[in-house]
C-alpha cells in the first residue's frame, strides 16, 4: 500500500485574466502528504491555498503537473479521489432549507451512508456540536456560527480517508474550535489524513504535524514545527511590559529592523533575527532608565518563521 | 445510482420546505388555460386554418409546454440559490459525477411535470370538453418528461456560464418572450408570414408543443412529429453534454 495519502507532482495552475497577464496561482508545486497526518499548507492571502485545496479535491482542473489521493489522479480519476475525500470550503455552506439535522441527513445521502447509521451518527453530532436547539429549525434562521458548526459536523458524518479543510475555525467560538480540534487529532490517529489551510497560525502549530508555507503559489519551506524553527534560526521574541509606553521605544526598535513589532498597551513584542549573544544587550538597551515590568524571551513562533521567510520570499523575487 | 437518488432526495426535501414553488408549477399554467384559453375561445372561436378544433383544444399543449418550459427554468434558477448559500462548490466535491448531479436535479421536476400534465388533462377533459387521446398518453407522458428535462439543460447552460442572478433573470425573460410567441403555442403557424414561420418551426419548443398537440388531441402529421420529436431529442442531447461541460469548467 502506498504510503502517502496526497502526492503532487510538478503542479502548475494559471488563470488567464482578460487584458491582463495570466497569474500563476499554483507554481510548480511538488509534495507528498503521508496518511494518517495532520498537515497544514499556510501561506498570506492570494498565496495560492485555497486554489491548492481546489485541484485537490476536483474542483479545477490544473495546467500542468499531476496530484494523486491515495494513488487516484484528480483528473484522471475524479469520481474515485471524490469518493475518498470529505471537504469544507472556505465560505459557509449549508443547505439554508433544510433543518440542521435534515443537512448532516441529506450529506450522509451522498456519502451512501444507511438511514441507521446516518440517524444515530446525526444525533451524536447534534450533541457533540451543541446543536439541539436548533436541530428542527432551518438552517437560514441560524446565525454564522452555527451554519459553519453544521458544515464542519457534515465531516464527521463520514469516514473518508482524506479531509480538507480550508480555514475550518473561521466564525466558530473559541470553546467549539478546541473541541473540533481535539476531533481532528484523534481522526488523524486513527489513521485519517487530514488536510488544512490557515491564517491563525497558533491554531497550525499546535494541531499539524507537517507544515508547507507557499507564497505566490511556490512552496517557501516545508517540515514539522521542530525543522521549520531550525529554518528560522536566529529569530528571538522579546516581550516587554513597561509602567508606561515609554516615547522613544518605537523609534528605538525601527533600528533593529524587527520581522515584526506588536505595540499593544505598555506592552511591546518584537520579533528579530540577531545573534544569540546580542539579545540581552538589545533588552538592557531597551531597559535602560524605564521601569521595565515584565521581561521575556522566547525563540521563534511559527509566525515569526512565516513572516520572515514570506518576507524574504518577496525580497527575492522582486 | 446511489448519487442520483442522493440529488434526487434532496431537490425534493428543499422544494417541499417551499410549497410555493410547487404551487406555481403546478397552477400557473393550469391558470392560462382556464382564464387566458377559455377568453380567447370564446371571443374568437377556433383558430383559422384548424375546421373543428376549438382554441381550448389547440391551447391544451401550448399550456403543457409552457409548463415544461416554466419548471425548467426555475430549477435551473436552483444552481443560483446554491451559489448563494455556499453549497454549489462544496456540492461538486461530492462523490457523484457531474452529470449525475444534473440529472438528479431534474428527475424530481419531471415528477412535478407529470403531475402537472395529470392536472391539466382532468381540467381540460372535465370543465373544457376536450376531446383527449388517452390511447397516446404515455407517449404524451414522455414529450413532457424530455421536454421539461431538455429545457432544464437549455437553460442549465446559461445558469452556469452566468454568475450573476440579475443577468440570468434577464435572459430568462427574454426566452420567455421569443421562445413562446415565436412558436406554434398560441396560434397556428399557416397563416403567419413566411419569416415568423419559419422562426417558430426552428424553434425547439414548437417541435415539442407539435409532439403534444398530436398524442393530446391528434392535431398534425405523424410524420412531421416524429421528424420534431428526434429533432428534439438531439436539442436536449447537445444541450445535456454542454451544460455537463459548464459544470465541470466551474471554477
Amino acid at each position: 500500500m502506498n504510503q502517502f495519502a496526497l502526492e503532487v507532482e510538478n503542479l502548475v495552475k494559471v488563470y488567464a485574466t482578460r487584458g491582463k497577464d495570466p497569474v500563476r496561482a499554483v507554481d510548480g508545486m511538488n509534495f507528498a502528504v503521508t496518511r494518517g497526518t495532520i498537515f497544514g499548507l499556510l501561506g498570506p492571502n492570494g498565496a495560492g491555498k485555497s486554489t491548492l485545496l481546489r485541484v485537490l479535491t476536483t474542483l479545477t482542473r490544473p495546467t500542468e503537473g499531476t496530484a494523486r489521493i491515495l494513488g487516484c489522479d484528480v483528473v484522471k480519476k475524479p469520481l474515485e479521489v471524490r469518493k475518498r475525500i470529505c471537504s469544507v470550503i472556505q465560505e459557509t455552506a449549508a443547505e439554508l432549507f433544510l433543518s440542521v439535522k435534515d443537512n448532516l441527513l441529506t450529506y450522509a445521502r451522498f456519502q451512501s451512508l444507511g438511514n441507521r447509521v446516518a440517524s444515530q451518527r446525526a444525533e451524536q453530532l447534534i450533541e457533540e456540536f451543541q446543536l439541539c436547539d436548533v436541530a428542527e429549525r432551518k438552517v437560514q434562521d441560524l446565525s454564522g456560527g452555527f451554519r459553519r458548526r453544521v458544515q464542519v459536523a457534515k465531516l464527521f458524518m463520514v469516514e473518508s480517508p482524506v479531509m480538507f479543510l480550508d480555514e475550518f475555525s473561521t466564525g466558530m467560538d473559541p470553546i467549539l474550535k478546541r473541541q473540533v480540534m481535539s476531533r481532528l487529532r484523534a481522526e488523524a490517529e486513527n489513521g485519517r489524513t487530514i488536510i488544512l489551510t490557515t491564517q491563525i497560525l497558533s491554531e497550525a502549530e499546535e494541531l499539524c504535524d507537517d507544515i508547507l508555507i507557499i507564497d505566490k503559489g511556490r512552496q517557501i519551506a516545508r517540515g514539522d514545527l521542530d525543522t521549520l524553527k531550525q529554518l528560522s534560526q536566529g529569530v528571538f521574541e522579546i516581550a516587554m511590559t513597561f509602567d508606561r509606553l515609554p516615547e522613544a521605544v518605537e523609534s528605538e526598535i525601527a533600528t533593529l529592523k524587527p520581522i515584526r513589532t506588536l505595540i499593544e498597551g505598555n506592552t511591546v513584542e518584537v520579533a528579530l533575527k540577531t545573534e544569540e549573544g546580542k539579545v540581552m544587550e538589545i533588552v538592557n538597551g531597551l531597559a535602560r532608565n524605564r521601569h521595565v515590568l515584565r521581561v521575556e524571551v522566547r525563540g521563534a513562533s511559527l509566525e515569526d518563521i512565516f513572516v520572515e521567510l514570506t518576507t524574504q520570499n518577496r525580497k527575492e523575487r522582486s | 445510482m446511489s448519487s442520483l437518488s442522493a440529488v434526487v432526495y434532496r431537490e425534493t426535501k428543499i422544494r417541499m420546505t417551499n410549497l410555493t414553488f410547487i404551487f406555481w408549477d403546478v397552477f400557473f399554467p393550469l391558470g392560462y388555460m382556464l382564464i387566458f384559453g377559455v377568453g380567447v375561445n370564446a371571443a374568437l372561436g377556433a383558430p383559422a386554418g384548424l375546421s373543428g378544433v376549438d382554441y381550448n383544444s389547440f391551447f391544451l399543449a401550448g399550456v403543457l409546454a409552457m409548463a415544461s418550459f416554466a419548471i425548467a427554468s426555475n430549477t435551473s434558477w436552483s444552481f443560483f440559490l446554491d451559489r448563494d448559500n455556499g453549497i454549489f462548490y462544496e456540492m461538486l466535491t461530492y462523490p457523484m459525477s457531474r452529470s449525475e448531479y444534473l440529472l438528479g436535479k431534474v428527475i424530481f421536476n419531471v415528477f412535478i411535470a407529470i403531475l402537472q400534465t395529470a392536472l391539466t388533462l382532468l381540467a381540460g377533459y372535465l370543465l373544457l370538453r376536450i376531446h383527449i387521446r388517452w390511447e397516446t398518453l404515455p407517449m404524451l407522458l414522455i414529450g413532457m418528461a424530455l421536454g421539461t428535462a431538455g429545457w432544464f439543460f437549455f437553460y442549465s447552460i446559461f445558469a452556469l456560464k452566468t454568475k450573476r442572478n440579475d443577468v440570468f433573470n434577464s435572459v430568462t425573460s427574454i426566452f420567455y418572450f421569443v421562445f413562446l410567441f415565436a412558436s406554434s403555442m398560441f396560434y397556428p403557424l399557416d397563416p403567419l408570414p413566411g419569416w415568423f414561420r419559419i422562426t417558430a418551426l426552428i424553434n425547439p419548443i414548437t417541435w415539442q408543443i407539435d409532439w403534444l398537440r398530436y398524442m393530446s388531441v391528434g392535431i398534425g402529421s405523424l410524420r412531421i412529429v416524429l421528424a420534431e420529436g428526434a429533432a428534439f431529442l438531439i436539442f436536449s442531447s447537445v444541450c445535456f453534454f454542454y451544460a455537463v461541460r459548464c459544470l465541470q469548467e466551474q471554477e
